[in-house]
C-alpha cells in the first residue's frame, strides 16, 4: 500500500520559522497572537513562533468554554511554561453559555462547536488588534482537506503556518520541537463536548487517512485508483466523501463579479504594500 | 570545497541570494545596495541578482503598480553603484509601446549595457507568468567590459534550447537568475534547490559554458524560494561552495574568460547542433 512521503523535519522547521519571522515584518508588526488549546496543532504553531522572534512577543490565550475539558487547561499551560511565554485565560464559558441561549442553540452540539470556535475567533484578532499582533492559525492540511474546522472559527487567521503539513508530519514535528509528550500523544479532539474525538467524528485517524488524502489531491489517484492499490474501500470513501463535501471551506468567501477590477479576480495584489 | 584564490586574468562574479517582499521596493533596494557594498568588499566586478529581484517575485497585477522604465529616477542609485561594478538586476519593466517585461538590466558605468526579457513565462501549477507579462522577442548575448554574456531568466534555463541558441550567438558565460519556488521533501535540502543544481549543471556541460546561478531566497506571500545560488564551470566543476537555502548570501566565484575560450575550443559541443533537425521539426508542425 502506498505511504505518505517523508518530510525532512528540521528543514520543514527551519522554513516555517522563517515564515513566520518574515510575515510579521511585512506586515510591520512584532507580535504573534495564538490560540493554545491543550492540542498539538496550537502547541506546534506557538513552537515555531517562538524560534521565529522569541518568546516575549508571543501571546497565548486558552480560551476554555462550557464543557472544555480541564486536562486541555493544563495541557495549555505545560505548553505555555515549555516555551516560556505568557498564557492568559479568558473564559469563554459564561459568554458561551448566554449567546447559545440567546440563538436558542440548546442541544444542537454542532452548532454549539462552531459558535464556540467562532467565539475564540472573535478573542484572538480583538487580542491582536489591541496589541498590534498578528493572528496565528493553526489548523493542518488534513483537516483542512477533511473540512474538519469551522469556517470564520479556527479556520480564521491571520495565516495558517501549518496548512499545507500533513497531520502524520505534525506529530514528527512536535517531537522534534520538544512539545510535551503528554499533547502529542493523546486522541486529536476539538475539544468541544466532553469524550469528543477527532477520529470518532470522522471515522478514521489521520495517520490512516493521510496516504489516502495524499495520493488523492497530489498524486491524482482516483477512487479505484486507491482502492486497488490496497486501501480499504470504505476508509477511501469516507476520506473522499469528506475531501469533496467540505471544498467550500478552501476559500473563505467568494464574490460575484460583475465588473473588470474584481477583487482577487482582475486584481490580485501584494497584501502587503509599503 | 572552500572558495579558492582568483588567479591571474580571472574576475570575480557574486551571486546576491536575497529574500525580496512584493510591493516594498525600498525593502527590495536596500538588499541591493547592502549586497553590492559586500560584493565591492569582496572584489566582485559584476553582480547577478535573481529574477524580479527589484519588486519581488509573487506580482501578480501587482505589476501594473510596481513595472518600472529602464530610466526610471528609482533606479538611480543602482546606476550609480555600477560605476564601481557591472549588475544585472531583475525587475518588471515597463515597455515604451505598452506591456510590461519579466526583464533583466545589464548595467555598467552609469549606463544601461543591455537588456534581457524573458521568453518562457510558466502559466501552470503555481505559476501565472503569462498573464501579467508579456514573452521577450528574442536571444542574445548582452555585453560589458568583462565579456559577452547570456542572460537566462528562471524558466528559461529549463528550455536546453535556450542555452545552445546563446552558445551559438557568442556567448561565453551564462547568468542565470532565478525566482525558484520550492516545496519539501525527505531530503535536507529543499527539492527546487536539487532541481537547479542538477539543471545549472547541465546546462554548463552541455553548452560548455560557465554558468552563475543566483536565486532567490525567503518567503512571499506564503510560497517558499529554494535559494542554492552557485556557480560551476563548463566542464562541471564547482566554482564557488553553494549557497545555503533558506538564507540570504553572497557568493563570489572566479570568471576566466581565457579559461572559458579554450574549454569550448576543446569541446565544441554547441556548434554540432543540427539545426536541420529544428526545421524539420517546425516544418512538420507547421505543415
Amino acid at each position: 500500500m502506498r505511504e505518505l512521503p517523508p518530510v525532512h523535519i528540521p528543514l520543514l522547521a527551519e522554513a516555517l520559522t522563517r515564515f513566520l519571522a518574515e510575515e510579521l515584518r511585512a506586515a510591520g508588526l512584532r507580535r504573534w497572537v495564538v490560540g493554545l488549546s491543550g492540542g498539538i496543532d496550537s502547541a506546534v504553531a506557538a513552537a515555531l513562533a517562538v524560534r521565529a522572534v522569541g518568546a516575549e512577543p508571543v501571546e497565548a490565550l486558552a480560551l476554555p468554554g462550557p464543557t472544555s475539558s480541564p486536562e486541555s487547561l493544563e495541557h495549555a499551560r505545560l505548553v505555555a511554561d515549555g516555551l516560556g511565554i505568557r498564557l492568559d485565560i479568558v473564559d469563554l464559558g459564561e459568554a458561551g453559555r448566554a449567546f447559545a441561549s440567546t440563538l436558542d442553540i440548546r442541544e444542537d452540539r454542532l452548532r454549539f462547536g462552531n459558535l464556540l470556535a467562532r467565539m475564540r475567533m472573535t478573542t484572538l484578532f480583538d487580542r491582536a488588534r489591541r496589541d498590534g499582533a498578528l493572528v496565528l492559525g493553526t489548523s493542518n492540511k488534513s483537516e483542512i482537506l477533511l473540512g474538519y474546522s469551522t469556517l470564520f472559527g479556527d479556520a480564521a487567521a491571520s495565516v495558517q503556518v501549518l496548512g499545507d503539513v500533513w497531520k502524520t508530519h505534525i506529530f514528527e514535528l512536535a517531537r522534534f520541537l520538544g512539545t510535551p509528550e503528554v499533547v502529542v500523544s493523546k486522541p486529536p479532539t476539538a475539544d468541544l463536548w466532553p469524550g469528543q474525538t477527532d477520529a470518532g467524528e470522522l471515522g478514521f485517524d489521520y495517520p490512516t487517512a493521510d496516504p489516502v488524502l495524499h495520493w488523492h489531491h497530489e498524486g491524482g489517484m482516483t477512487r479505484d485508483d486507491l482502492v486497488a492499490a490496497g486501501f480499504p474501500e470504505s476508509l477511501v470513501e469516507g476520506v473522499l466523501h469528506a475531501y469533496r463535501r467540505n471544498r467550500f471551506k478552501w476559500r473563505p468567501t467568494v464574490i460575484a463579479r460583475v465588473s473588470s477590477s474584481c477583487i482577487n479576480v482582475d486584481r490580485i495584489l501584494p497584501r502587503n504594500p509599503r | 570545497m572552500t572558495e579558492r584564490p582568483v588567479e591571474r586574468g580571472e574576475v570575480p562574479i557574486a551571486l546576491a541570494q536575497i529574500a525580496t517582499c512584493p510591493g516594498q521596493l525600498r525593502h527590495n533596494l536596500d538588499r541591493h545596495l547592502r549586497m553590492l557594498e559586500a560584493a565591492r568588499t569582496a572584489g566582485a566586478r559584476l553582480v547577478v541578482f535573481p529574477e524580479l529581484s527589484l519588486s519581488g517575485y509573487l506580482l501578480a497585477h501587482g505589476v501594473l503598480e510596481l513595472a518600472l522604465a529602464a530610466d526610471d529616477p528609482r533606479l538611480a542609485p543602482l546606476y550609480e553603484a555600477s560605476r564601481e561594478l557591472a549588475i544585472l538586476v531583475g525587475l518588471p519593466l515597463r515597455e515604451p509601446g505598452g506591456g510590461i517585461s519579466n526583464a533583466a538590466l545589464l548595467l555598467e558605468g552609469g549606463e544601461l549595457r543591455g537588456v534581457h526579457r524573458k521568453l518562457y513565462l510558466p502559466t501552470y501549477g503555481m505559476f501565472d507568468e503569462g498573464r501579467y507579462f508579456v514573452p521577450g522577442p528574442g536571444l542574445q548575448p548582452l555585453e560589458c567590459s568583462l565579456g559577452r554574456f547570456g542572460v537566462l531568466i528562471c524558466e528559461d534555463a529549463w528550455h536546453l534550447s535556450s542555452s545552445v541558441l546563446l552558445a551559438q550567438a557568442g556567448a561565453e558565460a551564462f547568468l542565470v537568475m532565478a525566482g525558484g519556488p520550492t516545496e519539501l521533501d525527505a531530503d535536507v535540502e529543499p527539492a527546487g534547490g536539487r532541481r537547479w543544481h542538477w539543471l545549472v549543471g547541465a546546462t554548463a556541460i552541455t553548452a560548455v559554458r560557465p554558468v552563475f546561478f543566483a536565486n532567490r531566497c525567503g518567503w512571499e506571500e506564503g510560497i517558499l524560494f529554494g535559494g542554492r545560488s552557485w556557480a560551476v564551470d563548463a566542464r562541471g566543476r564547482a566554482l564557488a561552495d553553494t549557497a545555503p537555502a533558506l538564507e540570504e548570501a553572497l557568493v563570489t566565484a572566479p570568471f576566466s574568460r581565457a579559461d572559458a575560450a579554450f574549454a569550448r575550443t576543446l569541446l565544441p559541443i554547441p556548434f554540432m547542433e543540427r539545426l536541420d533537425l529544428w526545421r524539420t521539426a517546425l516544418e512538420r508542425r507547421h505543415a
